[in-house]
């Protein structure tokens, strides 16, 4: 296809089967780790140290703060964008080759204008802002 | 058995509770509790020339979820106390208390109505501290006593053990008030 | 002047996904010791370069040289007891650290350490395995690390973690973003989203003629491409919520943040996450900027660099580098607000690395299609019309500013009333008091006259200071 040499199925599905032998390992680790600390720790737990943590005061309310909306909006906004990048990545690595001329590029600024019109949207809108 | 012999210090024969006390006391993560003026000198032992970063305790935790050693810098007042008392308790095992000069040690200079006459009413303290404020070779000199008592403590059997000696020998010893004469 | 194409990378993938299982698991039981040990380095490293910048000294006590100092935090905070306060979800106060730290190993798994090598006798390459989409693993493991921030924080059951966790999250996701899309040029230039191949096309520059002497140009990704270099720079400190954005962590400002209920082994494992992030995405910037794991500049003339095991040790130097420019920014910069960095951001690292991606596109294509002088001349004609543009605005915006400074001071001379409004009120700064100076010089001689022996001395040769001290004695006695 391009410059990429494909690698058969076999060895193609093993290199994921690793990468999930590794996020194992991690969590093995970790549960090791917490076996560990369950063995060796003293344990002695009263009323007041389990309360939250309120420098010092008793607690009031919930434990749920209201939050503000701007972080949901930021969240979309970093959909929005790495879905982007998503789009981007494989259309820079197969842009360059032969074959795909001066439509391609045109194509992908056509996509990123769209990306940065909603973002001036965003910014003239004041979303940006973090007040 | 030779090779016990020729490294430094018994590192072989060494105990578990000596294991255990030298790294707890090798990361004593101090908590901030600087209340007055000791949080001055407290601050300066942690900077320059007094350095607390030697000992690995320049990360003064603000959470006390994760401190080992409360330094009391400071009077307390009767309005703090509580809120002394809280973070004290949220503490996790094992922790200890350092009373920071003579207000938390006794009251200090201010024999009223408004401080607490030494942290000790509050919280159990490990080590006392006096100066107003101690110069920072003193809280250097108190640290260092402490990491002292930290790698000789025992665990489990044997703590309990101590405990109770410790109990004894202070039920058959004369009360402050019959002592006479200096009490040194 | 001819400049070369760069030429895409060779495709190496094939010789992945052929190891046996002993190899794949020495291979994960190594990545992980080194990550662990590599962190306690460098929870030591920072203390002691910290506290050098700081004109301390740093833990120098246990171990010589402090080494022992990290392995005993790590060990006292698997001897201290374990809190789990009252309003906390179980499983997800459980899950938070762990999701961190697994992923913070995971994304580790696609860098690559060395060539082909050769271990108990079964030729393998230095690198955990490699995927076609090897980057956007990286970038997908770490996003999902900040899911164990956000979870974390929620699970909490109280006010400041949840903040603190919002917070952390927003400030990461932003900069993932600005990472992304700095790492839009590479592949440009390297055809592949694979590491080892990415490293494998920085391995030869193009040469270039200038009056007849050859040049070898760089082929790092860093110097060729140093706008997506220094976007991704920054953009790595954001992410890994260090300083000088390290304000959701700070201690004044929102206690611990997302760790404030964590106590002993998690919060042991969230530490640990956070410094392997650090590792990982210096691994990731040597790799993609920096040429991973070749020989820099002088070394490479020497054929044996880039064979065998030596690579290893030029992967460790450059990663090296990163971590102490880590640590330097931590040791030297105030910390920026949130606002402050969540602009820079989003309103100058996104739009200036899409109008970078916009550009470098540009380039490839016409370099490819051939057109290289008409696009050198473009590019030049633009960087000096946009030169002589800037010296016209600066001359306008001087003369403009000079207007309004004269305008300025002429609206400060405005005659002083000391009883503006009714009350005494002192001159501005640009008014004079009027009618002092005249009257201080008769006070002056009044007292001379009187004898006192200040302000006759000072009558004649000190001037203004003097008769105006004076006229304030004479005032307040």
């Amino acid at each position: 296809m391009n410059g990429m040499a494909q690698p058969d199925n076999a060895s193609y599905y093993a290199t994921y089967t690793t990468v999930l032998t590794v996020i194992l390992v991690g969590v093995a680790f970790a549960a090791a780790a917490f076996g560990a600390n369950r063995l060796l720790r003293p344990t002695r737990p009263t009323r007041e140290k389990l309360l939250t943590y309120e420098s010092g005061v008793d607690p009031v309310g919930e434990g749920w703060a209201q939050t503000h909306v701007r972080y949901y909006v930021f969240a979309y906004l970093y959909v929005v964008f790495a879905v982007d990048a998503i789009y981007l990545f494989p259309w820079a690595t197969v842009f360059a080759a032969p074959g795909f001329g001066w439509v391609t590029l045109v194509e992908m600024f056509v996509f990123l204008g769209f990306i940065a019109v909603g973002l001036l949207y965003a910014w003239r809108k004041g979303v940006l802002t973090w007040t | 058995m030779g090779i016990e012999e020729k490294l430094p210090a018994g590192v072989l024969l060494t105990t578990v509770e000596g294991v255990v006390g030298y790294f707890r006391k090798a990361s004593v993560w101090p908590a901030t509790f600087g209340l007055a003026c000791c949080a001055i000198e407290m601050m300066t032992t942690g900077g320059p020339v007094y350095d607390t970063g030697r000992f690995g305790m320049e990360v003064f935790r603000a959470s006390p979820r994760q401190a080992d050693l409360m330094i009391v810098a400071g009077r307390v007042s009767q309005k703090m106390a509580p809120v002394l008392r809280q973070i004290y308790d949220q503490m996790p095992e094992p922790k200890w208390v350092l009373s920071m000069g003579v207000c938390a040690s006794s009251g200090g200079m201010f024999n009223n109505y408004a401080i607490v006459q030494g942290v000790d009413h509050v919280v159990p303290v490990d080590i006392y501290l006096p100066g107003c404020p101690p110069r920072p070779e003193m809280l250097l000199d108190a640290i260092l006593k402490l990491h002292h008592k930290i790698q000789t403590s025992k665990l489990g059997v044997h703590k309990e053990q101590e405990l109770e000696e410790q109990e004894l020998t202070a039920l058959e010893s004369a009360s402050t008030s019959e002592m006479k004469g200096l009490l040194r | 002047m001819t400049a070369a194409v760069m030429p895409l990378a060779a495709g190496e993938l094939a010789a992945f996904g052929k190891d046996p299982w002993w190899i794949i698991l020495i291979k994960a039981v190594a990545i992980t010791v080194f990550l662990l040990v590599f962190t306690i380095f460098n929870v030591w490293f920072e203390r002691r370069v910290v506290a050098r910048m700081q004109h301390r000294v740093g833990p120098n006590v246990h171990g010589k040289f402090g080494l022992l100092q990290s392995l005993a935090d790590g060990i006292k905070l698997s001897l201290k007891e374990t809190i789990k306060p009252k309003g906390v979800d179980t499983i997800l106060y459980v899950l938070a650290p762990i999701i961190s730290a697994a992923m913070a190993f995971v994304a580790f798994s696609v860098i690559p350490l060395g060539p082909e090598v050769s271990i108990f006798g079964h030729r393998t390459p230095l690198q955990l395995t490699d995927l076609p989409v090897g980057v956007l693993f990286v970038l997908a493991a770490a996003s999902l690390g900040i899911y164990g921030i956000v979870l974390g924080g929620w699970s909490s059951g109280s006010t400041y973690p949840l903040l603190g966790g919002l917070r952390s999250s927003a400030q990461m996701i932003s900069y993932e973003v600005a990472m992304g899309l700095a790492l839009v040029a590479v592949f440009l230039y390297s055809g592949s989203m694979s590491t080892s191949e990415i490293v494998g096309a920085q391995a030869g520059g193009s040469a270039v003629d200038i009056f007849g002497v050859t040049l070898q140009l760089p082929s790092w990704y860093g110097v060729v491409l140093l706008p997506s270099f220094l976007i991704y720079m920054i953009a790595m400190v954001g992410e890994t919520n260090r300083a000088p954005f390290d304000l959701p962590e700070a201690e004044g400002e929102l206690v611990a943040g997302f760790m404030t209920e964590y106590s002993s082994m998690k919060y042991l494992l969230f530490f640990l996450a956070e410094y392997v992030n650090m590792v990982t995405v210096s691994a990731l910037a040597t790799t993609m900027f920096l040429g991973g794991w070749r020989a820099p500049w002088p070394i490479s003339l020497w054929a044996g660099a880039n064979e065998g095991w030596w690579p290893l040790l030029w992967f460790l130097g450059k990663v090296l580098v990163f971590l102490f420019v880590f640590i330097w920014l931590r040791g030297t910069l105030p910390r920026m607000r949130y606002d402050q960095f969540m602009r820079l951001g989003w309103k100058i690292l996104i739009p200036v690395a899409l109008v970078w991606t916009v550009f470098v596109a540009t380039a490839r294509a016409t370099l490819s299609a051939g057109y290289q002088r008409q696009f050198f001349f473009g590019i030049g004609a633009v960087v000096i019309v946009v030169l002589l543009l800037s010296f016209v605005y600066d001359a306008v915006a001087a003369r403009r500013e000079k207007a309004e400074e004269v305008e300025r001071e002429e609206a400060d001379q405005v005659e002083f009333d000391p009883f503006a409004g009714g009350y005494p009120v002192p001159p501005m700064p640009g008014q004079k008091v009027p009618g002092l100076e005249p009257a201080a010089v008769a006070v002056a001689a009044a007292s001379a006259g009187a004898g006192s022996a200040d302000s006759s001395g000072g009558a004649g040769a000190e001037g203004a200071g003097q008769q105006a001290d004076s006229g304030e004695e004479r005032g307040r006695g």
